[in-house]
Protein backbone atom coordinates (compact mmCIF):
# COMPACT_ATOMS: atom_id res chain seq x y z
CA UNK A 1 0.00 0.00 0.00
CA UNK A 2 1.69 3.28 -0.85
CA UNK A 3 1.89 5.60 1.94
CA UNK A 4 -0.78 8.14 0.83
CA UNK A 5 -3.54 5.73 0.64
CA UNK A 6 -2.37 4.21 4.16
CA UNK A 7 -2.56 7.95 5.54
CA UNK A 8 -6.04 8.08 3.74
CA UNK A 9 -7.52 4.81 5.15
CA UNK A 10 -5.70 5.60 8.95
CA UNK A 11 -7.28 8.50 8.82
CA UNK A 12 -11.05 7.21 7.34
CA UNK A 13 -10.64 4.74 10.05
CA UNK A 14 -10.10 7.27 13.11
CA UNK A 15 -12.85 9.45 11.81
CA UNK A 16 -15.48 6.18 11.96
CA UNK A 17 -14.39 5.24 15.00
CA UNK A 18 -15.15 8.57 16.41
CA UNK A 19 -18.41 8.74 14.26
CA UNK A 20 -19.66 5.67 15.33
CA UNK A 21 -19.01 6.53 19.06
CA UNK A 22 -20.93 9.46 18.29
CA UNK A 23 -23.17 7.28 16.04
CA UNK A 24 -25.21 5.97 19.54
CA UNK A 25 -26.66 8.71 20.34
CA UNK A 26 -26.82 10.64 16.41
CA UNK A 27 -27.19 7.82 14.20
CA UNK A 28 -24.02 9.16 12.35
CA UNK A 29 -23.29 12.50 10.80
CA UNK A 30 -25.17 15.19 12.55
CA UNK A 31 -27.38 17.70 10.87
CA UNK A 32 -25.30 20.75 9.92
CA UNK A 33 -21.96 19.12 9.70
CA UNK A 34 -19.86 18.55 6.97
CA UNK A 35 -18.17 15.37 5.30
CA UNK A 36 -14.73 14.77 7.19
CA UNK A 37 -12.35 15.72 4.41
CA UNK A 38 -10.24 12.42 4.56
CA UNK A 39 -13.67 10.80 3.91
CA UNK A 40 -14.78 13.21 1.11
CA UNK A 41 -11.65 12.56 -0.88
CA UNK A 42 -11.53 8.77 -0.51
CA UNK A 43 -11.61 7.83 -4.09
CA UNK A 44 -14.32 4.90 -5.19
CA UNK A 45 -14.35 3.36 -8.23
CA UNK A 46 -17.34 3.79 -10.43
CA UNK A 47 -19.17 1.98 -13.10
CA UNK A 48 -17.18 3.40 -15.67
CA UNK A 49 -13.76 2.35 -13.82
CA UNK A 50 -12.79 6.09 -13.28
CA UNK A 51 -12.17 6.80 -9.32
CA UNK A 52 -14.30 9.48 -7.79
CA UNK A 53 -14.51 11.06 -4.47
CA UNK A 54 -17.48 12.61 -2.96
CA UNK A 55 -15.18 16.19 -3.29
CA UNK A 56 -14.82 15.31 -7.10
CA UNK A 57 -18.71 15.15 -7.61
CA UNK A 58 -19.68 18.13 -5.44
CA UNK A 59 -22.46 20.57 -6.65
CA UNK A 60 -22.64 23.89 -7.05
CA UNK A 61 -26.06 23.90 -5.43
CA UNK A 62 -25.21 20.92 -3.09
CA UNK A 63 -24.36 17.70 -3.12
CA UNK A 64 -26.50 14.09 -2.68
CA UNK A 65 -24.73 10.57 -1.02
CA UNK A 66 -27.29 7.66 -1.47
CA UNK A 67 -26.07 4.45 0.15
CA UNK A 68 -27.64 1.68 -1.88
CA UNK A 69 -26.96 -1.42 -3.64
CA UNK A 70 -28.40 -4.14 -6.19
CA UNK A 71 -29.72 -6.67 -4.07
CA UNK A 72 -31.46 -5.11 -1.49
CA UNK A 73 -35.22 -5.06 -2.19
CA UNK A 74 -35.85 -1.70 -0.31
CA UNK A 75 -33.17 -0.59 -2.54
CA UNK A 76 -34.50 -2.33 -5.84
CA UNK A 77 -38.29 -0.53 -4.83
CA UNK A 78 -37.16 2.91 -4.99
CA UNK A 79 -34.31 2.60 -7.35
CA UNK A 80 -35.77 3.87 -10.56
CA UNK A 81 -36.88 7.08 -8.17
CA UNK A 82 -33.61 7.30 -6.86
CA UNK A 83 -32.03 7.38 -10.46
CA UNK A 84 -34.24 9.71 -11.53
CA UNK A 85 -34.22 12.18 -8.74
CA UNK A 86 -30.28 11.85 -9.31
CA UNK A 87 -30.41 12.49 -13.26
CA UNK A 88 -32.87 15.11 -12.61
CA UNK A 89 -31.18 17.29 -9.71
CA UNK A 90 -27.53 16.96 -11.37
CA UNK A 91 -28.67 18.84 -14.16
CA UNK A 92 -29.86 21.51 -11.57
CA UNK A 93 -26.76 21.43 -9.99
CA UNK A 94 -26.58 19.24 -7.47
CA UNK A 95 -23.36 16.68 -7.04
CA UNK A 96 -24.97 13.35 -7.23
CA UNK A 97 -23.17 10.12 -6.10
CA UNK A 98 -24.67 6.23 -5.52
CA UNK A 99 -22.52 4.45 -2.87
CA UNK A 100 -22.44 0.73 -2.45
CA UNK A 101 -20.73 -0.17 0.49
CA UNK A 102 -22.12 -3.55 0.66
CA UNK A 103 -19.94 -7.08 0.45
CA UNK A 104 -20.35 -8.58 -2.56
CA UNK A 105 -19.15 -11.64 -0.47
CA UNK A 106 -22.74 -11.80 1.35
CA UNK A 107 -24.43 -10.79 -1.89
CA UNK A 108 -22.88 -11.55 -5.16
CA UNK A 109 -25.81 -9.27 -6.89
CA UNK A 110 -23.49 -6.16 -5.25
CA UNK A 111 -20.37 -6.99 -7.06
CA UNK A 112 -18.43 -4.66 -9.57
CA UNK A 113 -19.68 -6.44 -13.08
CA UNK A 114 -23.60 -6.49 -11.64
CA UNK A 115 -23.59 -2.48 -10.64
CA UNK A 116 -22.48 -1.67 -14.54
CA UNK A 117 -25.41 -3.68 -15.26
CA UNK A 118 -27.43 -2.32 -13.21
CA UNK A 119 -26.26 0.98 -14.40
CA UNK A 120 -26.84 1.01 -17.48
CA UNK A 121 -30.25 -0.99 -17.59
CA UNK A 122 -31.55 2.30 -15.15
CA UNK A 123 -30.49 4.66 -17.38
CA UNK A 124 -27.78 5.93 -14.91
CA UNK A 125 -26.41 9.33 -15.32
CA UNK A 126 -24.78 9.65 -12.30
CA UNK A 127 -22.08 8.04 -10.63
CA UNK A 128 -22.75 4.33 -8.63
CA UNK A 129 -19.26 3.54 -6.44
CA UNK A 130 -17.70 1.01 -4.95
CA UNK A 131 -17.12 1.58 -0.77
CA UNK A 132 -14.39 -1.03 -1.19
CA UNK A 133 -13.59 -1.44 2.38
CA UNK A 134 -17.23 0.09 3.48
CA UNK A 135 -15.41 3.03 4.90
CA UNK A 136 -16.97 5.90 3.95
CA UNK A 137 -20.69 4.41 5.30
CA UNK A 138 -18.93 3.88 8.55
CA UNK A 139 -17.71 7.44 8.44
CA UNK A 140 -21.10 8.45 7.39
CA UNK A 141 -22.99 6.18 9.94
CA UNK A 142 -24.83 4.98 7.34
CA UNK A 143 -26.77 1.53 7.85
CA UNK A 144 -29.46 1.20 5.58
CA UNK A 145 -29.98 0.78 2.28
CA UNK A 146 -30.84 3.12 0.80
CA UNK A 147 -30.24 5.97 3.09
CA UNK A 148 -29.50 9.48 1.56
CA UNK A 149 -27.50 12.50 3.02
CA UNK A 150 -28.09 15.61 1.11
CA UNK A 151 -25.32 18.86 1.69
CA UNK A 152 -26.09 22.35 0.69
CA UNK A 153 -23.82 24.41 -1.49
CA UNK A 154 -21.73 24.81 1.94
CA UNK A 155 -21.36 21.53 2.22
CA UNK A 156 -23.31 21.02 5.42
CA UNK A 157 -26.16 18.48 6.21
CA UNK A 158 -29.04 19.52 5.44
CA UNK A 159 -31.35 16.02 4.96
CA UNK A 160 -30.83 12.54 5.87
CA UNK A 161 -33.38 9.76 5.49
CA UNK A 162 -35.45 8.19 3.28
CA UNK A 163 -36.52 8.59 -0.25
CA UNK A 164 -40.57 8.89 0.28
CA UNK A 165 -42.75 7.70 2.52
CA UNK A 166 -44.17 4.51 0.11
CA UNK A 167 -41.80 2.15 -0.96
CA UNK A 168 -44.10 -0.11 -2.61
CA UNK A 169 -46.57 1.59 -4.13
CA UNK A 170 -44.67 4.84 -5.96
CA UNK A 171 -48.27 6.17 -7.28
CA UNK A 172 -49.58 6.28 -3.74
CA UNK A 173 -46.82 8.54 -2.26
CA UNK A 174 -47.96 11.58 -0.40
CA UNK A 175 -44.62 12.97 1.24
CA UNK A 176 -41.66 12.83 -1.23
CA UNK A 177 -38.77 13.35 1.64
CA UNK A 178 -35.90 13.27 -0.68
CA UNK A 179 -37.31 15.44 -3.58
CA UNK A 180 -38.84 18.25 -1.36
CA UNK A 181 -35.46 18.63 0.62
CA UNK A 182 -34.17 19.05 -3.14
CA UNK A 183 -35.94 21.54 -3.84
CA UNK A 184 -35.03 23.49 -0.85
CA UNK A 185 -31.60 22.74 -1.00
CA UNK A 186 -31.24 24.03 -4.61
CA UNK A 187 -33.43 26.90 -3.97
CA UNK A 188 -31.06 27.61 -1.10
CA UNK A 189 -33.49 27.00 1.60
CA UNK A 190 -33.20 24.55 4.43
CA UNK A 191 -35.76 21.30 3.96
CA UNK A 192 -39.07 21.40 5.72
CA UNK A 193 -38.50 17.96 6.90
CA UNK A 194 -34.90 17.61 7.74
CA UNK A 195 -34.69 13.57 8.65
CA UNK A 196 -36.83 10.86 8.01
CA UNK A 197 -36.47 7.07 8.27
CA UNK A 198 -37.76 4.12 6.55
CA UNK A 199 -37.49 0.51 6.72
CA UNK A 200 -34.27 -1.21 4.99
CA UNK A 201 -31.63 -3.80 4.48
CA UNK A 202 -28.28 -3.41 6.78
CA UNK A 203 -25.49 -2.88 4.93
CA UNK A 204 -23.68 -5.66 4.76
CA UNK A 205 -20.32 -4.08 6.19
CA UNK A 206 -16.64 -5.45 5.08
CA UNK A 207 -14.44 -6.46 7.40
CA UNK B 1 -56.24 -51.91 -0.49
CA UNK B 2 -54.03 -49.34 -2.89
CA UNK B 3 -56.82 -46.78 -2.12
CA UNK B 4 -56.48 -47.45 1.67
CA UNK B 5 -52.87 -46.94 1.91
CA UNK B 6 -53.37 -43.39 -0.46
CA UNK B 7 -55.16 -42.20 2.34
CA UNK B 8 -53.35 -43.62 5.07
CA UNK B 9 -50.41 -41.75 3.37
CA UNK B 10 -51.93 -38.51 2.91
CA UNK B 11 -53.39 -38.67 6.28
CA UNK B 12 -49.84 -39.48 7.84
CA UNK B 13 -48.87 -36.32 5.77
CA UNK B 14 -51.35 -34.19 6.84
CA UNK B 15 -50.46 -34.97 10.83
CA UNK B 16 -46.99 -34.00 10.27
CA UNK B 17 -47.37 -31.41 8.29
CA UNK B 18 -46.96 -28.07 10.62
CA UNK B 19 -50.29 -26.19 11.35
CA UNK B 20 -50.76 -22.97 9.29
CA UNK B 21 -49.65 -19.73 10.58
CA UNK B 22 -52.28 -17.02 10.06
CA UNK B 23 -50.76 -13.99 9.32
CA UNK B 24 -52.46 -10.60 9.20
CA UNK B 25 -51.38 -7.77 7.36
CA UNK B 26 -51.86 -4.91 9.91
CA UNK B 27 -50.71 -1.23 10.37
CA UNK B 28 -48.70 0.55 13.57
CA UNK B 29 -51.75 0.29 16.04
CA UNK B 30 -53.28 -2.88 15.68
CA UNK B 31 -49.36 -4.39 15.91
CA UNK B 32 -49.29 -2.31 18.83
CA UNK B 33 -52.43 -3.96 20.65
CA UNK B 34 -50.96 -7.02 19.95
CA UNK B 35 -47.28 -6.55 21.56
CA UNK B 36 -49.60 -4.44 24.77
CA UNK B 37 -51.89 -7.13 24.85
CA UNK B 38 -52.52 -8.11 28.42
CA UNK B 39 -51.49 -11.69 29.81
CA UNK B 40 -47.95 -11.70 28.91
CA UNK B 41 -44.85 -11.24 31.33
CA UNK B 42 -42.68 -10.51 28.57
CA UNK B 43 -42.90 -9.77 24.91
CA UNK B 44 -40.11 -9.96 22.26
CA UNK B 45 -40.99 -8.16 18.89
CA UNK B 46 -38.84 -8.88 15.81
CA UNK B 47 -38.62 -6.96 12.42
CA UNK B 48 -38.14 -9.55 9.84
CA UNK B 49 -38.85 -10.29 5.55
CA UNK B 50 -38.37 -13.58 4.07
CA UNK B 51 -35.56 -12.25 1.36
CA UNK B 52 -33.37 -11.27 4.49
CA UNK B 53 -30.72 -13.61 5.55
CA UNK B 54 -29.29 -13.03 8.66
CA UNK B 55 -33.51 -13.11 9.81
CA UNK B 56 -33.70 -16.01 7.98
CA UNK B 57 -30.60 -17.30 10.43
CA UNK B 58 -31.50 -15.79 13.63
CA UNK B 59 -35.52 -17.10 13.50
CA UNK B 60 -34.95 -20.76 14.57
CA UNK B 61 -33.36 -19.06 17.51
CA UNK B 62 -35.88 -16.54 18.48
CA UNK B 63 -38.99 -19.28 18.04
CA UNK B 64 -36.64 -21.71 19.70
CA UNK B 65 -36.14 -19.51 22.79
CA UNK B 66 -40.10 -18.42 22.83
CA UNK B 67 -41.09 -22.46 22.98
CA UNK B 68 -38.83 -22.74 25.78
CA UNK B 69 -39.82 -19.82 27.74
CA UNK B 70 -43.81 -19.13 26.78
CA UNK B 71 -44.77 -21.13 29.64
CA UNK B 72 -43.24 -18.47 31.76
CA UNK B 73 -45.32 -16.19 30.16
CA UNK B 74 -43.26 -15.10 27.09
CA UNK B 75 -45.22 -13.72 24.00
CA UNK B 76 -43.53 -12.97 20.43
CA UNK B 77 -44.61 -10.98 18.22
CA UNK B 78 -43.00 -11.52 14.48
CA UNK B 79 -43.45 -8.61 12.02
CA UNK B 80 -42.61 -8.90 8.44
CA UNK B 81 -41.52 -6.31 6.12
CA UNK B 82 -42.35 -8.54 3.38
CA UNK B 83 -44.89 -7.50 0.49
CA UNK B 84 -48.32 -8.21 0.97
CA UNK B 85 -48.22 -10.95 -2.00
CA UNK B 86 -45.21 -12.67 0.37
CA UNK B 87 -48.00 -13.33 3.05
CA UNK B 88 -48.20 -17.54 2.14
CA UNK B 89 -44.26 -17.50 2.11
CA UNK B 90 -43.89 -15.79 5.26
CA UNK B 91 -46.77 -18.09 6.57
CA UNK B 92 -45.27 -21.38 5.20
CA UNK B 93 -41.62 -20.01 6.91
CA UNK B 94 -42.91 -19.33 10.60
CA UNK B 95 -44.98 -22.52 10.35
CA UNK B 96 -42.22 -25.00 9.17
CA UNK B 97 -40.58 -23.94 12.21
CA UNK B 98 -43.31 -24.09 14.46
CA UNK B 99 -44.74 -20.62 15.36
CA UNK B 100 -47.98 -20.07 16.68
CA UNK B 101 -48.39 -16.80 17.87
CA UNK B 102 -49.09 -13.71 16.56
CA UNK B 103 -47.38 -12.68 12.75
CA UNK B 104 -47.93 -9.48 10.94
CA UNK B 105 -46.74 -7.73 7.42
CA UNK B 106 -46.60 -4.29 8.54
CA UNK B 107 -48.04 -1.83 6.43
CA UNK B 108 -48.49 1.94 6.53
CA UNK B 109 -45.79 4.34 7.61
CA UNK B 110 -42.64 3.09 8.15
CA UNK B 111 -41.26 6.20 10.51
CA UNK B 112 -44.29 6.10 13.16
CA UNK B 113 -43.56 2.14 13.62
CA UNK B 114 -39.99 2.78 13.61
CA UNK B 115 -40.15 5.31 16.82
CA UNK B 116 -42.50 3.05 17.90
CA UNK B 117 -40.53 0.29 18.58
CA UNK B 118 -37.11 2.70 19.35
CA UNK B 119 -36.80 5.94 18.42
CA UNK B 120 -33.05 5.34 17.96
CA UNK B 121 -33.57 2.13 15.42
CA UNK B 122 -32.97 3.52 11.79
CA UNK B 123 -35.08 0.97 10.19
CA UNK B 124 -32.58 -1.88 9.33
CA UNK B 125 -33.63 -5.27 9.30
CA UNK B 126 -33.35 -7.71 11.66
CA UNK B 127 -34.44 -5.49 14.69
CA UNK B 128 -35.45 -7.38 17.83
CA UNK B 129 -37.40 -5.51 20.90
CA UNK B 130 -38.21 -6.55 24.62
CA UNK B 131 -41.43 -5.26 26.16
CA UNK B 132 -42.09 -5.96 29.35
CA UNK B 133 -45.97 -6.98 30.47
CA UNK B 134 -46.55 -3.62 31.10
CA UNK B 135 -45.72 -2.58 27.64
CA UNK B 136 -42.65 -0.81 28.22
CA UNK B 137 -39.65 -1.22 26.69
CA UNK B 138 -37.07 -2.72 27.96
CA UNK B 139 -34.28 -3.70 25.52
CA UNK B 140 -33.45 -3.48 21.56
CA UNK B 141 -31.37 -5.60 19.87
CA UNK B 142 -30.57 -3.77 15.90
CA UNK B 143 -29.27 -6.10 14.40
CA UNK B 144 -28.98 -9.68 14.38
CA UNK B 145 -29.78 -11.67 18.07
CA UNK B 146 -29.13 -15.02 19.44
CA UNK B 147 -30.68 -17.73 22.04
CA UNK B 148 -27.87 -16.63 24.59
CA UNK B 149 -28.76 -12.55 24.41
CA UNK B 150 -32.08 -13.58 24.79
CA UNK B 151 -31.34 -15.90 27.50
CA UNK B 152 -29.24 -13.18 29.10
CA UNK B 153 -31.92 -10.50 29.09
CA UNK B 154 -35.46 -11.94 28.96
CA UNK B 155 -34.83 -14.89 31.18
CA UNK B 156 -33.78 -12.74 34.26
CA UNK B 157 -37.29 -10.35 33.17
CA UNK B 158 -39.44 -13.74 33.41
CA UNK B 159 -37.75 -14.30 36.46
CA UNK B 160 -38.55 -11.81 38.41
CA UNK B 161 -42.26 -11.67 37.15
CA UNK B 162 -42.65 -15.05 38.71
Amino acid sequence: MKLASMVSAIAILTVAAAVATAGESTGGLALGTKVPAAVAKTKMKNVDGKMLSITDVTGKAGTLVVFTCNHCPFAKDWEQRIVELGNTYAAKGIGVILVNANDPKMHADDGYEEMQARAKSRGMKVPYVVDDTSGVARAFGASVTPEAFLFDKSGKLAYHGTIDDNRQEPDKVTARYLKDALDAVVAGKKPAVPETKGLGCSIKFRS
Amino acid sequence: MPMMSALLVALLAADAAPPPVRVDVAELPAIMAAIKAPGAQAVLVNVWATWCEPCREEMPDLVRFYRDHRAQGLRLVLISADDDEQRSEVARVLGALGFDGPAFIKRGNDMAFIDALDPKWKGALPATFMFDGRGAKKKSWLGSVTYDDLRRRVSGLLARRK
